[in-house]
C-alpha cells in the first residue's frame, strides 16, 4: 500500500509537471502582462508538432524541443506584434481574438498534419524499477525538465534586469514606463517567453502523449485554472498549483474514480477559492511574482 | 506526408464538389439525376473515420456514374452527392441533417461513424421519411424500433462481431485472465455487457473493468489498479489515439500483461509496440488492407489510391464501411423500378446477400450481418483471418 501510494504520488508529481510549464506561460502573458491569449494552448499543440516533425526526421528529441521553443517563442513574437498589442489589457478583445486564432490554427493544423494522432519516439524508453517501485523512464525525464525549466524561469524573473522590469510592468504598468521600462519591448519579450514555455510544454507532452490538431483544450483549460490557483500572476504559485492539481488527478483516478479526472481540478480550485480567494500565492497587496 | 495533408484538406474542404464533378462528367446521357445525402464529420476529431468513410462512399458512386449509371425502369441514372460536414459536433451534426433534409428530393442518406455526433442526426432521421445508412455503434439501438424502419446500419453489432472475435482472440492469446478498461461512455458500458459474458463462458475470468474519462491522455493511475494483479491480458478499446497510449503507458510502468484485445479501431496501436509486447488482437470490421492477400481488396486498395490521391493508411479501412452499399442500393433501385420509394429500396436492400470487397447482408431490422477480418500480431508476427457472419 505505501509503495502504491509513492508511485501515485510520483505519477501526480509528474503529469502535474506538465501542467505546471503551460500554466507558467499563461501566468507571465495573462497573471502578469494582463493579455488574455486564448490560443495558449495552440501554441503547446504547435510545439508538440515541431518536436514531433525534428524526432522523425531524425533529429532527435532534444534538438525538437529547443526547436519547438524558438518556433513558438517566434510566433509568439508575431502574434504580439501584429495583434495582441493592439489589445492590451483588453479582456474581451483579447479573448475575441484568441478565439479567432484558435479556430485558424486548429483548422490549418487539421487540414496540413491531418487529423490523425502522432507520437514520436522519446529519449528514454520504458520502465525503471526504484526501491521496488516501477515508473516510466521518460517520465521522470520529464519531471527532471521541468523542475530545470520552472527553476531556471523563476531566476531568470527574480535576478535579472529584464526579469525585474517584467515583475515591475506586472505591478504597475505606468509606473514602469515612468521609471524608463521600455514596456512596449518588454511585453513582446513576455509573450515570447510565454509562448517559448508553451512549445516547451508541448514538447514535453509530445514525448509522452499522443499528438493531434485539436489536443490543444486540455493543457489550456488546466493551465487557466492553474493561474487562478496559484494566484494571479505567480509563477511559484503557478507551479506548486501544477503539482497539486496533478497529485490531485493522479489520486482521484487511482483510489476513486478515473471516470472523474478532469472533476477533481475543479474541486480543487473551488476549495483553494473557498479558503484563499486570491489563490494559494495570491497576495492582498499588489506585489505579484 | 504533404500529399496525403492536401488531399485529406481538399476531401474536407470539397467533398461535394468533388463527387458533383464525378456526376456531371455523365449526366449529359443520363435521363435523371438522383440527389443522394451525406452527412459525415468530414474535421474535427472523429474525422479520422468519416473522412476515409465519405471517401469510399464517392469512389463508389463515382464508379457507378463511370459506368454510365444505372438502369431503373429503362431510364439511364446517375447520382450526385449533397455533402454536409457535422464537425465531429452533436450539434452541428443536427444542422446539417436538417439542411440535407430542406432537399426535397434528397431521399437516401449516407454516413456518419460515431455514435455522438451519429446520434444526435440520426434522431432527426428516424422522424423523416428518408432511407438513413449509418456506421456508428449506437445506431444499433435504433434499429426495430419505431422509426428505425428506415435505418441501416453497415457494420455488425457488437454482439455480432464478438461472437467470433471473443473465442478467436481467447485462442491466439490463451489468456486466462484478463482486465477491462474503456471510455466512460454509453457504448463502452453495452461493450462490457456484449464481451464479458462470452469471455467468461470461453473460461476467462474478467475480475477488474474500469473506465476511464473520454478525454484521458495519462492512464499511469488508472493502470496502476490493474498492476500486480496476476492479469495475463488486457481488454481495451475504443479508437487508435487511446489504446495506443494505453500499450506504450503499459510497457512503461511494468507489472502489468503484454497481451491485448482491442475493440474497436486498427493494429496500428499494437504493431507499433511490437517488440514490446506479446501479442495484440484487433477487428478489422470491414477488410484487413494491409496484411491480407485478397485480391478484391488488393484491386479496391488500387482503386482507392488512384480516386483520392492518398496512400493506405491504417485508418483506411473505414472507407469500405458504406462502399458496397452504395452498390446493393444501386442494385436495389434497379429491382424494385424505382429512385425514391425508400420503403421498397430498404426491404430489397434487406433482402439481398451482396458479393462486393464484403460479403454485405443486412437482417430485417437493418442490421449488417457481414464477415470480418480479425488481425493477429503474436510474438512479433503478423496474421489476419476471416470470421464467417454467422
Amino acid at each position: 500500500m505505501f509503495i502504491d501510494v509513492i508511485q501515485t504520488m510520483t505519477d501526480g508529481l509528474m503529469i502535474g509537471g506538465l501542467y505546471a510549464t503551460v500554466a507558467v506561460g499563461i501566468t507571465l502573458v495573462f497573471g502578469i502582462m494582463g493579455i488574455l491569449n486564448f490560443a495558449h494552448g495552440q501554441m503547446v499543440m504547435l510545439g508538440a508538432y515541431v518536436a514531433f516533425f525534428f524526432v522523425t526526421a531524425g533529429y532527435g528529441f532534444w534538438l525538437g524541443l529547443a526547436f519547438a521553443m524558438l518556433a513558438m517563442a517566434l510566433l509568439g513574437l508575431v502574434m504580439e506584434r501584429a495583434v495582441f498589442r493592439f489589445i492590451l489589457t483588453d479582456h474581451m478583445g483579447g479573448l475575441t481574438v484568441s478565439l479567432g486564432i484558435i479556430l485558424i490554427i486548429e483548422n490549418l493544423a487539421a487540414a496540413y498534419f491531418t487529423p490523425d494522432h502522432r507520437n514520436f519516439d522519446p529519449p528514454l524508453k520504458g520502465g525503471v524499477e526504484l526501491l521496488g517501485m516501477q515508473f516510466s523512464a521518460q517520465r521522470l525525464l520529464v519531471l527532471a525538465l521541468v523542475l530545470v525549466l520552472v527553476t531556471a524561469f523563476y531566476l531568470f524573473l527574480q535576478k535579472t534586469r529584464l526579469g525585474k522590469a517584467i515583475r515591475a510592468m506586472g505591478q504597475n504598468r505606468t509606473g514602469a514606463a515612468l521609471v524608463g521600462v521600455q514596456v512596449g519591448q518588454v511585453t513582446a519579450i513576455v509573450f515570447a517567453l510565454g509562448s517559448a514555455m508553451a512549445g516547451a510544454a508541448g514538447a514535453l507532452y509530445g514525448s509522452l502523449f499522443a499528438i493531434t490538431p485539436y489536443m490543444a483544450s486540455g493543457p489550456l483549460m488546466k493551465g487557466f485554472i492553474l493561474t487562478v490557483l496559484g494566484g494571479l500572476g505567480s509563477v511559484p504559485g503557478a507551479v506548486i498549483a501544477g503539482f497539486l492539481l496533478g497529485i490531485a488527478e493522479s489520486f482521484g483516478s487511482r483510489y476513486l474514480s478515473a471516470s472523474f479526472r478532469d472533476g477533481y481540478g475543479f474541486i480543487l480550485l473551488i476549495a483553494a477559492l473557498l479558503l484563499f480567494p486570491r489563490g494559494l500565492f495570491g497576495f492582498s497587496g499588489k506585489e505579484k511574482v | 506526408m504533404k500529399t496525403g495533408a492536401w488531399t485529406n484538406k481538399a476531401a474536407a474542404i470539397a467533398a461535394a464538389t468533388l463527387t458533383y464533378a464525378a456526376a456531371t462528367t455523365t449526366m449529359a446521357i443520363a435521363d435523371q439525376t438522383v440527389r443522394i445525402g451525406m452527412v459525415n464529420s468530414l474535421t474535427g476529431p472523429h474525422s479520422g473515420f468519416d473522412l476515409p468513410a465519405s471517401e469510399g462512399t464517392l469512389m463508389a458512386f463515382h464508379e457507378i456514374n463511370k459506368k454510365g449509371g444505372i438502369t431503373v425502369n429503362g431510364e439511364k441514372v446517375t447520382f450526385e452527392i449533397v455533402s454536409e460536414d457535422a464537425q465531429s459536433k452533436p450539434d452541428v451534426a443536427v444542422n446539417a441533417a436538417q439542411k440535407i433534409l430542406q432537399n426535397d428530393d434528397i431521399r437516401i442518406v449516407y454516413g456518419i461513424m460515431t455514435s455522438g455526433p451519429g446520434m444526435a442526426a440520426a434522431t432527426l432521421f428516424s422522424r423523416s421519411e428518408v432511407l438513413y445508412i449509418g456506421g456508428f455503434t449506437l445506431l444499433d439501438t435504433l434499429l426495430g424500433k419505431p422509426g428505425g424502419e428506415l435505418m441501416i446500419r453497415t457494420l455488425n453489432s457488437d454482439a455480432a462481431v464478438a461472437q467470433s472475435f471473443v473465442p478467436q482472440s481467447v485462442k491466439v492469446l490463451g489468456v486466462k485472465k484478463i482486465g477491462i478498461i474503456l471510455p466512460n461512455e454509453d457504448v463502452s458500458r453495452s461493450i462490457v455487457e456484449t464481451y464479458k459474458p462470452l469471455l467468461e463462458k470461453a473460461g476467462v475470468e474478467v475480475p477488474i473493468v474500469e473506465y476511464f474519462q473520454p478525454s484521458t491522455t495519462d492512464f499511469a493511475p488508472v493502470l496502476r489498479k490493474f498492476q500486480n494483479q496476476g492479469l495475463d491480458g488486457l481488454f481495451v478499446g475504443t479508437n487508435d489515439a487511446v489504446v495506443e497510449a494505453i500499450v506504450r503507458q503499459t510497457t512503461e510502468l511494468g507489472g502489468l500483461p503484454k497481451k491485448f484485445m482491442y475493440r474497436g479501431g486498427s493494429g496500428a496501436p499494437g504493431l507499433k509496440y511490437k517488440d514490446q509486447i506479446e501479442g495484440f488482437v484487433w477487428q478489422i470490421l470491414t477488410r484487413d488492407l494491409e496484411f491480407g492477400d485478397d485480391p478484391k481488396v488488393q484491386e479496391w486498395k488500387k482503386a482507392y489510391t488512384a480516386f483520392t490521391g492518398k496512400e493506405i493508411s491504417p485508418n483506411t479501412y473505414w472507407g469500405l464501411v458504406y462502399y458496397d452499399t452504395v452498390f446493393m442500393m444501386a442494385k436495389a433501385m434497379e429491382q424494385v423500378g424505382s429512385t425514391d420509394d425508400v420503403e421498397a429500396i430498404a426491404k430489397a436492400m434487406k433482402s439481398m446477400t451482396y458479393e462486393g470487397v464484403r460479403t454485405m447482408r443486412f437482417s430485417e431490422e437493418g442490421r449488417a450481418r457481414s464477415d470480418i477480418d480479425i488481425g493477429t500480431l503474436l510474438n512479433g508476427k503478423i496474421s489476419s483471418v476471416r470470421a464467417s457472419a454467422e
